[in-house]
Protein backbone atom coordinates (compact mmCIF):
# COMPACT_ATOMS: atom_id res chain seq x y z
CA UNK A 1 0.00 0.00 0.00
CA UNK A 2 2.60 2.66 0.93
CA UNK A 3 4.91 1.51 -1.96
CA UNK A 4 2.00 2.01 -4.49
CA UNK A 5 1.34 5.61 -2.74
CA UNK A 6 4.78 6.47 -3.37
CA UNK A 7 5.14 5.16 -6.61
CA UNK A 8 1.60 7.19 -7.64
CA UNK A 9 2.76 10.92 -5.39
CA UNK A 10 6.17 10.34 -7.88
CA UNK A 11 4.27 10.50 -11.03
CA UNK A 12 2.27 13.30 -10.00
CA UNK A 13 5.11 15.34 -8.80
CA UNK A 14 6.85 14.64 -12.05
CA UNK A 15 4.32 14.91 -14.74
CA UNK A 16 3.18 18.31 -12.74
CA UNK A 17 7.10 19.49 -12.79
CA UNK A 18 6.92 18.57 -16.47
CA UNK A 19 3.64 20.12 -17.54
CA UNK A 20 4.39 23.11 -15.79
CA UNK A 21 8.29 23.10 -16.97
CA UNK A 22 7.14 23.10 -20.36
CA UNK A 23 4.25 25.57 -19.93
CA UNK A 24 6.67 27.79 -18.45
CA UNK A 25 9.67 27.63 -20.98
CA UNK A 26 6.97 28.12 -24.01
CA UNK A 27 5.89 31.38 -21.76
CA UNK A 28 8.46 32.33 -21.41
CA UNK A 29 11.14 31.90 -23.91
CA UNK A 30 12.36 34.32 -26.73
CA UNK A 31 11.58 32.17 -29.45
CA UNK A 32 8.83 32.43 -32.15
CA UNK A 33 5.45 30.50 -30.93
CA UNK A 34 6.06 27.88 -33.38
CA UNK A 35 9.22 26.55 -31.93
CA UNK A 36 7.53 25.46 -28.58
CA UNK A 37 3.94 25.28 -28.32
CA UNK A 38 2.51 25.33 -24.80
CA UNK A 39 1.14 21.86 -23.82
CA UNK A 40 -2.73 23.12 -23.97
CA UNK A 41 -2.55 23.99 -27.64
CA UNK A 42 -1.54 20.22 -28.07
CA UNK A 43 -4.22 19.41 -26.42
CA UNK A 44 -6.67 21.70 -28.15
CA UNK A 45 -5.07 20.18 -31.36
CA UNK A 46 -5.80 16.46 -30.49
CA UNK A 47 -9.62 17.93 -29.23
CA UNK A 48 -9.69 20.03 -32.65
CA UNK A 49 -8.27 17.09 -34.81
CA UNK A 50 -10.46 14.09 -33.26
CA UNK A 51 -13.72 15.88 -33.58
CA UNK A 52 -12.41 17.08 -37.65
CA UNK A 53 -12.23 12.99 -37.99
CA UNK A 54 -8.62 13.62 -39.20
CA UNK A 55 -6.69 11.86 -36.20
CA UNK A 56 -8.93 8.73 -36.35
CA UNK A 57 -8.28 8.08 -39.75
CA UNK A 58 -4.74 8.64 -39.74
CA UNK A 59 -4.14 6.58 -36.45
CA UNK A 60 -6.44 3.78 -38.27
CA UNK A 61 -4.31 3.88 -41.39
CA UNK A 62 -0.97 3.22 -39.48
CA UNK A 63 -2.53 0.64 -37.51
CA UNK A 64 -3.83 -0.77 -39.97
CA UNK A 65 -0.37 -1.04 -42.22
CA UNK A 66 1.34 -2.49 -39.37
CA UNK A 67 -1.20 -5.20 -38.63
CA UNK A 68 -1.07 -5.96 -42.11
CA UNK A 69 2.40 -6.55 -42.12
CA UNK A 70 2.49 -8.12 -38.48
CA UNK A 71 -0.22 -10.89 -40.56
CA UNK A 72 2.15 -10.84 -43.39
CA UNK A 73 5.14 -11.69 -41.79
CA UNK A 74 3.61 -14.59 -39.24
CA UNK A 75 2.47 -16.41 -41.75
CA UNK A 76 5.23 -15.84 -44.52
CA UNK A 77 8.26 -15.23 -42.66
CA UNK A 78 7.44 -17.90 -40.15
CA UNK A 79 7.25 -20.93 -42.32
CA UNK A 80 10.57 -19.26 -44.04
CA UNK A 81 12.54 -19.35 -41.04
CA UNK A 82 10.90 -22.96 -40.03
CA UNK A 83 12.49 -24.24 -42.85
CA UNK A 84 15.84 -22.93 -42.50
CA UNK A 85 15.96 -24.22 -39.19
CA UNK A 86 14.76 -27.69 -39.80
CA UNK A 87 16.85 -28.00 -43.07
CA UNK A 88 20.53 -27.35 -42.64
CA UNK A 89 21.36 -27.38 -46.29
CA UNK A 90 18.67 -24.43 -47.14
CA UNK A 91 19.93 -22.58 -44.63
CA UNK A 92 23.84 -22.66 -45.21
CA UNK A 93 23.27 -21.64 -48.79
CA UNK A 94 20.35 -19.35 -48.06
CA UNK A 95 22.31 -17.63 -44.41
CA UNK A 96 24.32 -14.99 -46.11
CA UNK A 97 22.20 -14.16 -48.80
CA UNK A 98 19.17 -13.50 -46.28
CA UNK A 99 21.82 -11.62 -43.30
CA UNK A 100 22.97 -9.23 -46.57
CA UNK A 101 19.56 -8.21 -47.45
CA UNK A 102 18.47 -7.59 -43.59
CA UNK A 103 21.69 -5.47 -43.19
CA UNK A 104 19.94 -3.16 -45.81
CA UNK A 105 17.13 -1.52 -44.37
CA UNK A 106 13.48 -1.18 -45.74
CA UNK A 107 14.12 2.06 -46.08
CA UNK A 108 17.23 2.28 -47.63
CA UNK A 109 15.39 0.01 -50.41
CA UNK A 110 12.08 2.99 -50.50
CA UNK A 111 14.27 4.99 -53.27
CA UNK A 112 14.62 1.66 -55.41
CA UNK A 113 11.06 0.82 -54.95
CA UNK A 114 9.36 4.54 -55.37
CA UNK A 115 11.41 3.71 -58.96
CA UNK A 116 9.92 0.42 -59.39
CA UNK A 117 6.31 0.91 -57.50
CA UNK A 118 5.77 4.44 -57.62
CA UNK A 119 4.67 7.00 -55.02
CA UNK A 120 1.57 5.29 -53.04
CA UNK A 121 0.34 2.37 -51.01
CA UNK A 122 2.35 -0.52 -52.71
CA UNK A 123 5.25 1.04 -51.57
CA UNK A 124 4.73 1.76 -47.98
CA UNK A 125 3.53 -1.96 -47.81
CA UNK A 126 6.29 -3.14 -49.11
CA UNK A 127 9.13 -1.43 -47.24
CA UNK A 128 7.26 -2.08 -43.89
CA UNK A 129 6.95 -5.95 -44.56
CA UNK A 130 10.55 -6.02 -45.59
CA UNK A 131 11.40 -4.64 -42.55
CA UNK A 132 9.49 -6.89 -40.22
CA UNK A 133 10.70 -10.43 -42.26
CA UNK A 134 13.98 -10.63 -41.47
CA UNK A 135 13.77 -10.41 -37.51
CA UNK A 136 10.74 -13.07 -38.02
CA UNK A 137 13.40 -15.12 -40.25
CA UNK A 138 16.40 -15.13 -38.47
CA UNK A 139 14.50 -15.67 -34.54
CA UNK A 140 12.57 -18.82 -35.79
CA UNK A 141 15.70 -20.21 -37.25
CA UNK A 142 17.03 -19.73 -34.21
CA UNK A 143 14.35 -21.28 -32.09
CA UNK A 144 14.30 -24.43 -34.41
CA UNK A 145 17.98 -24.32 -33.72
CA UNK A 146 17.90 -23.92 -29.68
CA UNK A 147 16.01 -27.09 -29.34
CA UNK A 148 18.10 -29.60 -27.64
CA UNK A 149 19.46 -32.45 -30.20
CA UNK A 150 18.18 -34.80 -27.08
CA UNK A 151 14.71 -34.21 -27.45
CA UNK A 152 15.18 -34.79 -31.00
CA UNK A 153 16.87 -37.76 -30.73
CA UNK A 154 14.30 -39.03 -27.45
CA UNK A 155 11.23 -38.98 -30.52
CA UNK A 156 12.84 -40.52 -32.84
CA UNK A 157 14.03 -43.43 -31.11
CA UNK A 158 10.44 -44.02 -30.27
CA UNK A 159 9.93 -44.03 -33.84
CA UNK A 160 8.45 -40.41 -35.05
CA UNK A 161 8.40 -40.13 -38.04
CA UNK A 162 10.14 -36.53 -39.21
CA UNK A 163 7.12 -34.90 -39.65
CA UNK A 164 5.99 -35.68 -36.18
CA UNK A 165 9.14 -34.51 -34.68
CA UNK A 166 8.83 -31.18 -36.22
CA UNK A 167 5.53 -31.01 -35.22
CA UNK A 168 5.52 -32.15 -31.62
CA UNK A 169 9.76 -30.92 -30.89
CA UNK A 170 10.77 -28.43 -33.43
CA UNK A 171 7.73 -25.79 -33.60
CA UNK A 172 6.90 -25.61 -29.94
CA UNK A 173 10.11 -25.25 -29.14
CA UNK A 174 11.23 -22.24 -32.01
CA UNK A 175 7.73 -20.46 -30.38
CA UNK A 176 9.35 -18.79 -27.53
CA UNK A 177 11.85 -17.31 -30.27
CA UNK A 178 9.19 -16.79 -32.21
CA UNK A 179 7.03 -13.88 -30.19
CA UNK A 180 10.34 -12.59 -29.56
CA UNK A 181 11.30 -12.36 -33.49
CA UNK A 182 7.55 -10.92 -34.08
CA UNK A 183 8.37 -8.35 -31.31
CA UNK A 184 11.48 -7.31 -32.60
CA UNK A 185 10.30 -7.35 -36.12
CA UNK A 186 7.66 -5.18 -35.27
CA UNK A 187 9.60 -2.24 -33.28
CA UNK A 188 11.79 -1.98 -36.87
CA UNK A 189 8.34 -1.75 -38.58
CA UNK A 190 6.69 0.47 -36.85
CA UNK A 191 9.55 3.06 -36.90
CA UNK A 192 10.21 1.83 -40.89
CA UNK A 193 6.23 2.77 -41.33
CA UNK A 194 6.60 6.22 -39.86
CA UNK A 195 9.69 6.70 -42.09
CA UNK A 196 8.11 5.63 -44.89
CA UNK A 197 4.67 7.57 -44.33
CA UNK A 198 6.98 10.55 -43.92
CA UNK A 199 8.82 10.00 -47.30
CA UNK A 200 5.83 8.69 -50.09
CA UNK A 201 3.51 10.91 -47.98
CA UNK A 202 0.18 8.98 -48.08
CA UNK A 203 -1.83 9.70 -45.19
CA UNK A 204 -0.96 8.08 -41.79
CA UNK A 205 0.70 9.27 -38.90
CA UNK A 206 3.96 9.85 -40.17
CA UNK A 207 2.63 11.85 -43.43
CA UNK A 208 0.37 13.77 -40.77
CA UNK A 209 4.03 14.55 -38.59
CA UNK A 210 5.40 15.52 -41.77
CA UNK A 211 3.03 17.84 -43.20
CA UNK A 212 2.50 19.88 -40.25
CA UNK A 213 6.18 20.84 -40.44
CA UNK A 214 5.46 22.28 -43.60
CA UNK A 215 3.26 24.73 -42.07
CA UNK A 216 4.75 25.17 -38.74
CA UNK A 217 1.96 23.50 -36.97
CA UNK A 218 4.59 22.28 -34.20
CA UNK A 219 1.62 21.41 -31.89
CA UNK A 220 0.57 19.18 -34.35
CA UNK A 221 3.94 17.61 -34.70
CA UNK A 222 4.14 17.07 -30.67
CA UNK A 223 0.39 15.35 -30.80
CA UNK A 224 1.54 13.47 -33.66
CA UNK A 225 4.84 11.81 -31.65
CA UNK A 226 2.93 11.49 -28.45
CA UNK A 227 0.32 9.04 -30.25
CA UNK A 228 3.26 7.44 -32.39
CA UNK A 229 4.87 6.50 -29.31
CA UNK A 230 1.89 6.12 -27.09
CA UNK A 231 0.22 3.46 -29.50
CA UNK A 232 3.62 1.56 -29.74
CA UNK A 233 3.79 1.58 -26.07
CA UNK A 234 0.71 0.31 -25.88
CA UNK A 235 0.83 -2.49 -28.89
CA UNK A 236 3.93 -3.68 -26.90
CA UNK A 237 2.93 -3.28 -23.14
CA UNK A 238 -0.52 -5.36 -23.74
CA UNK A 239 -0.21 -7.57 -26.80
CA UNK A 240 3.73 -8.11 -27.55
CA UNK A 241 5.21 -8.29 -24.50
CA UNK A 242 2.43 -10.59 -23.15
CA UNK A 243 2.32 -12.48 -26.20
CA UNK A 244 6.47 -13.31 -25.57
CA UNK A 245 5.96 -13.90 -21.79
CA UNK A 246 2.83 -16.68 -22.27
CA UNK A 247 4.92 -18.54 -24.97
CA UNK A 248 8.25 -18.40 -22.51
CA UNK A 249 6.22 -19.85 -19.99
CA UNK A 250 4.59 -21.94 -22.04
CA UNK A 251 7.72 -23.51 -24.02
CA UNK A 252 10.49 -22.02 -23.37
CA UNK A 253 12.89 -22.94 -20.73
CA UNK A 254 13.54 -26.55 -23.00
CA UNK A 255 17.04 -26.99 -21.13
CA UNK A 256 16.15 -27.46 -17.96
CA UNK B 1 47.46 -25.87 -44.19
CA UNK B 2 44.38 -27.20 -44.07
CA UNK B 3 42.91 -24.42 -41.91
CA UNK B 4 43.88 -21.71 -44.80
CA UNK B 5 42.47 -24.39 -47.02
CA UNK B 6 38.75 -24.91 -45.17
CA UNK B 7 38.90 -20.92 -44.75
CA UNK B 8 39.04 -20.55 -48.47
CA UNK B 9 36.27 -23.29 -48.81
CA UNK B 10 33.63 -21.38 -46.22
CA UNK B 11 34.38 -18.07 -48.25
CA UNK B 12 33.94 -19.76 -51.76
CA UNK B 13 30.64 -21.17 -50.05
CA UNK B 14 29.50 -18.21 -48.33
CA UNK B 15 29.82 -16.54 -51.63
CA UNK B 16 28.27 -18.83 -54.20
CA UNK B 17 24.76 -17.27 -53.32
CA UNK B 18 25.77 -14.13 -54.28
CA UNK B 19 27.27 -15.54 -57.31
CA UNK B 20 24.12 -17.26 -58.68
CA UNK B 21 22.36 -13.78 -57.83
CA UNK B 22 24.29 -11.43 -59.93
CA UNK B 23 24.19 -14.41 -62.73
CA UNK B 24 20.77 -14.19 -62.04
CA UNK B 25 20.17 -10.51 -62.31
CA UNK B 26 22.14 -10.21 -65.20
CA UNK B 27 20.16 -12.68 -67.35
CA UNK B 28 16.78 -11.26 -66.42
CA UNK B 29 18.39 -7.86 -67.70
CA UNK B 30 20.26 -9.13 -70.54
CA UNK B 31 16.58 -10.72 -71.78
CA UNK B 32 15.41 -7.50 -71.26
CA UNK B 33 12.53 -8.80 -69.28
CA UNK B 34 12.23 -5.59 -67.33
CA UNK B 35 13.61 -1.64 -68.72
CA UNK B 36 17.04 -0.56 -67.80
CA UNK B 37 15.99 2.48 -65.66
CA UNK B 38 13.63 -0.18 -63.52
CA UNK B 39 16.86 -2.44 -63.23
CA UNK B 40 20.41 -1.84 -64.91
CA UNK B 41 22.53 -4.60 -65.72
CA UNK B 42 24.92 -5.70 -63.35
CA UNK B 43 27.90 -4.47 -65.64
CA UNK B 44 26.56 -1.00 -65.25
CA UNK B 45 26.09 -1.39 -61.61
CA UNK B 46 29.51 -2.06 -61.12
CA UNK B 47 30.99 1.23 -63.82
CA UNK B 48 28.66 3.43 -62.09
CA UNK B 49 30.66 2.58 -58.28
CA UNK B 50 33.76 2.49 -59.97
CA UNK B 51 32.96 6.04 -61.30
CA UNK B 52 31.65 6.92 -57.86
CA UNK B 53 35.13 5.49 -56.12
CA UNK B 54 36.88 7.20 -58.73
CA UNK B 55 35.53 11.26 -58.08
CA UNK B 56 35.47 10.06 -54.36
CA UNK B 57 31.75 10.64 -53.84
CA UNK B 58 31.09 7.77 -52.84
CA UNK B 59 33.71 8.09 -50.18
CA UNK B 60 32.71 11.25 -49.14
CA UNK B 61 28.87 10.31 -48.23
CA UNK B 62 30.14 6.87 -46.31
CA UNK B 63 32.19 9.44 -44.09
CA UNK B 64 30.00 11.39 -43.53
CA UNK B 65 27.26 8.70 -42.69
CA UNK B 66 29.61 6.88 -40.30
CA UNK B 67 31.07 10.20 -39.01
CA UNK B 68 27.43 10.99 -37.81
CA UNK B 69 27.27 7.51 -36.37
CA UNK B 70 30.51 7.73 -34.41
CA UNK B 71 29.73 11.41 -33.22
CA UNK B 72 25.99 10.51 -31.93
CA UNK B 73 27.59 7.44 -30.09
CA UNK B 74 30.60 8.96 -28.31
CA UNK B 75 28.30 11.62 -27.41
CA UNK B 76 24.98 9.75 -25.80
CA UNK B 77 26.70 6.76 -24.88
CA UNK B 78 28.60 8.00 -21.87
CA UNK B 79 26.19 10.34 -20.75
CA UNK B 80 23.12 7.84 -21.30
CA UNK B 81 24.98 5.14 -19.05
CA UNK B 82 25.89 8.04 -16.56
CA UNK B 83 21.92 8.68 -16.36
CA UNK B 84 20.84 5.50 -16.45
CA UNK B 85 22.95 4.44 -13.54
CA UNK B 86 22.16 7.55 -11.39
CA UNK B 87 18.07 7.20 -11.99
CA UNK B 88 18.63 3.44 -11.31
CA UNK B 89 20.27 4.15 -7.91
CA UNK B 90 17.22 5.83 -6.71
CA UNK B 91 14.75 3.73 -6.17
CA UNK B 92 11.65 5.99 -5.72
CA UNK B 93 12.54 7.58 -9.28
CA UNK B 94 13.86 4.18 -11.02
CA UNK B 95 9.93 3.16 -11.78
CA UNK B 96 8.55 5.83 -12.45
CA UNK B 97 11.17 6.87 -14.85
CA UNK B 98 11.56 3.55 -16.56
CA UNK B 99 7.96 3.71 -18.54
CA UNK B 100 8.83 7.32 -19.27
CA UNK B 101 12.01 6.05 -20.87
CA UNK B 102 9.99 3.05 -22.80
CA UNK B 103 7.93 5.68 -23.86
CA UNK B 104 10.78 7.82 -25.32
CA UNK B 105 12.41 4.99 -26.79
CA UNK B 106 9.27 3.82 -29.04
CA UNK B 107 9.50 7.69 -30.65
CA UNK B 108 13.38 7.28 -31.44
CA UNK B 109 14.33 7.42 -34.47
CA UNK B 110 12.65 9.17 -37.27
CA UNK B 111 9.59 10.43 -35.59
CA UNK B 112 12.17 13.10 -34.23
CA UNK B 113 12.11 14.41 -37.80
CA UNK B 114 9.47 16.84 -38.20
CA UNK B 115 10.36 18.99 -34.95
CA UNK B 116 14.42 18.65 -35.35
CA UNK B 117 13.68 20.42 -38.68
CA UNK B 118 11.54 23.42 -37.18
CA UNK B 119 13.68 23.73 -34.55
CA UNK B 120 17.01 23.54 -36.30
CA UNK B 121 16.02 23.75 -40.36
CA UNK B 122 17.56 21.17 -42.77
CA UNK B 123 21.43 20.17 -42.29
CA UNK B 124 23.68 18.44 -40.34
CA UNK B 125 22.16 19.46 -36.94
CA UNK B 126 18.74 18.45 -37.47
CA UNK B 127 20.40 14.70 -38.32
CA UNK B 128 22.54 14.91 -34.95
CA UNK B 129 19.68 15.53 -32.83
CA UNK B 130 17.76 12.31 -34.14
CA UNK B 131 20.86 10.18 -33.91
CA UNK B 132 21.70 11.64 -30.45
CA UNK B 133 18.20 11.22 -29.21
CA UNK B 134 17.69 7.56 -30.83
CA UNK B 135 21.30 6.49 -29.02
CA UNK B 136 20.43 7.81 -26.23
CA UNK B 137 17.29 6.69 -24.82
CA UNK B 138 17.75 3.43 -25.86
CA UNK B 139 20.95 2.79 -23.67
CA UNK B 140 19.80 4.61 -21.20
CA UNK B 141 16.80 2.31 -21.52
CA UNK B 142 18.93 -0.49 -21.27
CA UNK B 143 21.41 0.51 -18.24
CA UNK B 144 17.78 2.03 -16.04
CA UNK B 145 16.45 -2.03 -16.94
CA UNK B 146 20.63 -3.31 -16.48
CA UNK B 147 20.64 -1.57 -13.33
CA UNK B 148 17.50 -2.59 -11.87
CA UNK B 149 17.92 -5.68 -12.77
CA UNK B 150 21.23 -6.54 -10.51
CA UNK B 151 20.04 -8.55 -7.50
CA UNK B 152 19.99 -6.74 -4.36
CA UNK B 153 22.10 -9.41 -3.12
CA UNK B 154 25.31 -8.40 -4.07
CA UNK B 155 24.82 -4.79 -3.46
CA UNK B 156 24.63 -6.01 0.15
CA UNK B 157 27.64 -8.94 0.11
CA UNK B 158 29.99 -5.51 -0.83
CA UNK B 159 28.05 -3.18 1.60
CA UNK B 160 28.55 -5.77 4.36
CA UNK B 161 32.45 -6.12 3.30
CA UNK B 162 32.73 -2.77 4.24
CA UNK B 163 32.44 -1.59 0.44
CA UNK B 164 31.83 1.91 -0.05
CA UNK B 165 28.80 3.48 -2.49
CA UNK B 166 31.53 3.66 -4.63
CA UNK B 167 32.60 0.11 -4.89
CA UNK B 168 28.76 -0.84 -5.70
CA UNK B 169 28.45 1.58 -8.40
CA UNK B 170 32.01 0.20 -9.99
CA UNK B 171 32.07 -3.12 -9.00
CA UNK B 172 28.60 -4.41 -8.73
CA UNK B 173 26.27 -2.30 -10.54
CA UNK B 174 28.23 -1.19 -13.93
CA UNK B 175 29.47 -4.54 -14.17
CA UNK B 176 26.10 -6.49 -13.36
CA UNK B 177 24.36 -3.63 -15.98
CA UNK B 178 27.14 -4.30 -18.63
CA UNK B 179 25.03 -6.83 -20.79
CA UNK B 180 22.13 -4.84 -20.64
CA UNK B 181 23.87 -1.57 -21.53
CA UNK B 182 25.78 -3.77 -24.41
CA UNK B 183 21.95 -4.74 -25.77
CA UNK B 184 21.35 -1.31 -25.75
CA UNK B 185 24.31 -0.05 -27.65
CA UNK B 186 23.80 -2.70 -30.05
CA UNK B 187 20.14 -1.75 -30.65
CA UNK B 188 20.97 1.81 -30.81
CA UNK B 189 23.08 1.18 -33.72
CA UNK B 190 20.62 -0.81 -35.60
CA UNK B 191 17.82 1.36 -35.26
CA UNK B 192 20.15 4.86 -35.17
CA UNK B 193 21.86 3.06 -38.48
CA UNK B 194 17.97 3.14 -39.91
CA UNK B 195 16.95 6.17 -38.34
CA UNK B 196 19.82 7.97 -39.99
CA UNK B 197 19.32 6.75 -43.10
CA UNK B 198 15.90 7.89 -43.80
CA UNK B 199 16.61 11.25 -42.12
CA UNK B 200 19.34 12.06 -44.55
CA UNK B 201 17.21 11.41 -47.26
CA UNK B 202 15.33 14.30 -46.48
CA UNK B 203 17.08 16.81 -43.94
CA UNK B 204 20.83 17.04 -45.56
CA UNK B 205 22.92 16.86 -48.74
CA UNK B 206 25.14 14.16 -47.77
CA UNK B 207 25.66 10.92 -46.48
CA UNK B 208 24.38 7.58 -48.07
CA UNK B 209 20.68 8.02 -47.40
CA UNK B 210 20.50 11.36 -49.49
CA UNK B 211 22.66 9.50 -52.41
CA UNK B 212 20.11 7.14 -52.80
CA UNK B 213 17.01 9.37 -52.51
CA UNK B 214 19.02 11.98 -54.61
CA UNK B 215 19.65 9.34 -57.03
CA UNK B 216 15.70 8.22 -56.95
CA UNK B 217 14.60 12.00 -57.97
CA UNK B 218 16.88 11.30 -61.34
CA UNK B 219 15.87 7.63 -61.75
CA UNK B 220 19.47 6.45 -61.52
CA UNK B 221 18.77 3.39 -60.46
CA UNK B 222 22.27 2.23 -61.03
CA UNK B 223 23.39 4.88 -58.48
CA UNK B 224 20.69 3.93 -55.97
CA UNK B 225 21.86 0.02 -56.01
CA UNK B 226 25.94 0.95 -55.96
CA UNK B 227 24.16 2.37 -52.37
CA UNK B 228 21.97 -0.16 -51.31
CA UNK B 229 25.04 -2.68 -51.42
CA UNK B 230 27.50 -0.19 -49.83
CA UNK B 231 24.55 0.29 -47.15
CA UNK B 232 24.27 -3.38 -46.74
CA UNK B 233 28.45 -4.03 -46.24
CA UNK B 234 29.01 -1.20 -44.29
CA UNK B 235 26.40 -3.17 -41.87
CA UNK B 236 27.59 -6.79 -41.85
CA UNK B 237 31.46 -5.15 -41.36
CA UNK B 238 30.22 -3.08 -38.31
CA UNK B 239 27.91 -6.66 -37.00
CA UNK B 240 31.04 -8.70 -37.50
CA UNK B 241 34.12 -6.68 -37.01
CA UNK B 242 32.30 -4.54 -33.66
CA UNK B 243 29.15 -6.02 -32.34
CA UNK B 244 29.38 -9.33 -32.12
CA UNK B 245 33.20 -9.09 -30.79
CA UNK B 246 31.63 -6.30 -28.35
CA UNK B 247 28.49 -8.80 -27.33
CA UNK B 248 30.28 -12.06 -26.70
CA UNK B 249 33.13 -10.32 -24.69
CA UNK B 250 30.67 -8.95 -22.40
CA UNK B 251 28.68 -12.17 -22.19
CA UNK B 252 31.69 -14.12 -21.81
CA UNK B 253 32.92 -11.92 -18.67
CA UNK B 254 30.05 -10.53 -17.17
CA UNK B 255 27.00 -12.49 -18.33
CA UNK B 256 24.48 -14.61 -16.35
CA UNK B 257 24.93 -12.77 -13.17
CA UNK B 258 21.48 -13.62 -12.00
CA UNK B 259 21.85 -17.26 -11.82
Amino acid sequence: MGRYWEIASTWIIILTAGIAAWSLAAATLPVPAYFLPPPAAVLSGFVELTTKGMLPTYIGESLRRILLAAVIGLFVGVPIGLTLGISRRIADFAYPVLNFFQSVSGIAWLPLMLVWFGFGERTILIAVNYTVFFPVIFNALLGVRSVPQIYVNALRTLGASRWRIVRDVLVPGALPNIAMGVRLGLAYGWRALIAAEILVGANGLGFMIFNAQAFHLTARIMLGMAIIGALWVILDYFLLRPLEEATIARWGMVQR
Amino acid sequence: MRGWRGRALAVGRGAAPFGLIVIAWALVTRASVVPPIFLPPPGDVARTAWEMLKDGSLLINIGASLGRVLVSLVVSVPLAVAFGIFVGLRRRLSPVVEPIAGFFNALSGIAWLPLAVTWFGLGWASVTFIMFNTVFFLVFYNTLVGVRTVPRIFDHAVRTLGGSRRHVIFQVLIPGAMPSIVTGIRMSIGFGWRALIAAEMIATSTGLGFLIFNASNFHQTDAILVGIITIGLLWLLTDRLVLQPLERRTIERWGLVSS
